[in-house]
């Protein structure tokens, strides 16, 4: 039987993620934006389809998520940069177009998804030449801040951030500095209704 | 904007989005989504969402923890198990925590047993990841990047392996793949004349016709499904299973284009699919094009299109319709002629092959 062959088709493939950014450039509806986004960003998440990406540009596209007021887009469009920047080659991308700046607005969001997403995607962005950025005092505040959070799982990444990006000196610094000055990195904007939130 | 209090005793409403809920600790923000709230259960899923730790929920509390496990241990080995107490559970059932030594089998586990039927009731499974240790986290994220590495790596190698030979096969095989090209648009464009070239020539094997290739996101069927719990995403991840139509005519570049499903079986360790949500637009266009499609073949190549033909067609065998009025019209004419002769003195023959019809 001829052509059911187990090998899949790049072209093919390539064809329907354009089809989907074109979808999403193209719609009006909100809503149709949000569920293209969040497609793309699961297909984001199989590393076969990293190079499609790559050549259509769609880290940019989450990156300009970031700073949209939709809070789906922005927590939809950081996921997509998570799945991302596993992925070396997307990882110089990301930081090439100024990433670290806006993936660390992110630690503010009170989603938090979007929050962890963030944490990863910061550890993920770590390269000799981005490590003095990533561990920027103010970050490290706000990972210290997240590792006494209530959700265990905020908690946790804190703490793999703070372990493996970072000296235990810069931790200690960082840590010195909070009693004096903080920073506002990782605090979300008060907001209508209470600030009982957890910890941030 | 502050999210609304929610009920503690709503355990199955826990919304994913906001924490107000973390009093209790345990699986807060478990993907599970039962949030009416939302038009649609547009989720994206990142490593942060899976886990080693799977909740299983649902479990008839008539002591089939070893079955559960049992169970469990089909998609891999097991580390550890406990009853989650702790965990509002629907009355008569039991909530368990189930850690596998790997991620891979808690996906395979967490696909397969999500919505199944289990002694009696329903399994609800979903990952915890708040249940991993620092070390479980950390270990997880190197895991996952060590992965996408690899994948990489090796797809890049796939690629440049597979458009080697592509240059070497064009290189030699130029003449015989066009002509292959050809002699197959023939074949996709019209199935009425390779009916009729099969069956005239009855001891050639005709070239295959094209498989139908039609746009089937994968997400039609699951759409729904995906809607009122966020479990199936999980399920959903890295699987792309889709077909793609083609419009009219195949372009005759490469042989890879001709004919080739693209569907896609689950990547290496990754079993698990992801979830296409399709925006509505794309659904109305592809409709479209199908019914276009339809349109454009002609109507009896409907059964055709379904079926893969292998091998000459046999001639269909005689239809001889015994209700069919013309009969009796035959019979009466004939009647009306005997009549005729009758009433002639020279004999004529009678012709004894149309005998009158019986109706029974």
């Amino acid at each position: 039987m001829m052509s059911r062959t187990g090998s899949s088709d790049p072209s093919d493939r390539f064809e329907y993620l354009q089809t989907l950014v074109t979808e999403f450039q193209d719609t009006d509806s909100e809503e149709a934006k949000e569920q293209v986004l969040a497609n793309l960003a699961n297909f984001a998440y199989d590393p076969s389809n990293m190079e499609h990406l790559r050549e259509l540009q769609v880290a940019d596209l989450f990156l300009d998520m970031l700073t949209e007021e939709n809070d789906n887009f922005v927590e939809f469009g950081m996921g997509g940069l998570c799945n991302l920047s596993m992925d070396p080659e997307c990882r110089h991308v990301i930081l090439e177009s100024g990433g670290i700046g806006l993936v660390t607005n992110c630690l503010s969001s009170r989603r938090e998804e979007t929050v962890l997403s963030a944490v990863t995607t910061l550890m993920n962005l770590l390269t000799p030449s981005s490590r003095s950025e990533i561990t920027d005092p103010a970050i490290l505040q706000c990972m210290l801040r997240f590792s006494l959070s209530q959700s265990p799982r905020l908690r946790g990444l804190a703490a793999v951030f703070l372990q493996d990006c970072c000296t235990e000196a810069q931790v200690a610094r960082a840590q010195r500095q909070m009693q004096g000055e903080q920073t506002a990195v990782g605090i979300p904007l008060p907001g209508n209704g209470d600030l009982t939130d957890e910890v941030r | 904007m502050a999210a609304p209090a929610r009920n503690s005793s709503s355990c199955w409403d826990v919304p994913d989005v906001y924490k107000h809920h973390e009093q209790q600790k345990i699986c807060i923000s478990r993907p599970k989504y039962r949030d009416g709230r939302k038009d649609k259960a547009v989720k994206v899923y990142t490593i942060n969402l899976e886990s080693r730790y799977l909740m299983v929920q649902g479990v008839p509390a008539i002591g089939v923890m070893p079955e559960l496990v049992q169970l469990c241990a089909l998609y891999g080995a097991v580390e550890e198990y406990r009853p989650l107490d702790e965990y509002p559970a629907e009355e008569f059932t039991e909530v368990y925590l189930v850690k596998f030594q790997k991620l891979t089998s808690a996906r395979a586990a967490k696909r397969r047993m999500d919505e199944k039927s289990f002694y009696g009731g329903v399994l609800h499974v979903c990952y915890v990841p708040e249940y991993e240790t620092v070390e479980d986290t950390r270990l997880k994220l190197q895991d996952r990047r060590r992965y996408v590495v690899r994948a990489v790596q090796s797809k890049a190698r796939e690629r440049k392996q597979k458009e080697d030979v592509n240059e070497e096969t064009t290189l030699s095989n130029t003449a015989t793949t066009s002509e292959a090209i050809s002699r197959r648009h023939k074949t996709s464009d019209n199935d009425n004349t390779e009916k009729t070239s099969n069956i005239s020539h009855y001891t050639d094997f005709p070239p295959l016709p094209l498989p139908p290739r039609e746009y089937n996101y994968f997400l039609h069927k699951n759409h729904h499904e995906t809607i009122p719990t966020e479990d199936k995403m999980g399920t959903l991840h890295n699987a792309v299973i889709y077909k793609k139509q083609q419009q009219g005519h195949s372009s005759s570049s490469s042989q890879t284009s001709l004919g080739t499903d693209t569907e896609r079986g689950l990547t290496s360790s990754q079993s698990s699919a992801v979830v296409r949500f399709v925006p509505r637009t794309t659904h109305l266009e592809n409709r479209k094009r199908k019914l276009k499609n339809a349109a454009e073949h002609s109507p009896t190549d409907a059964a055709m299109n379904n079926e893969i033909l292998i091998g000459p067609k046999l001639p269909e065998p005689p239809k001889g319709d015994m209700e069919d009025e013309s009969l009796n019209t035959t019979v009466s004419l004939i009647r009306s002629t005997m009549k005729q002769v009758e009433s002639v003195p020279v004999p004529k023959p009678v012709e004894k092959k149309l005998k009158p019809r019986r109706r029974i």
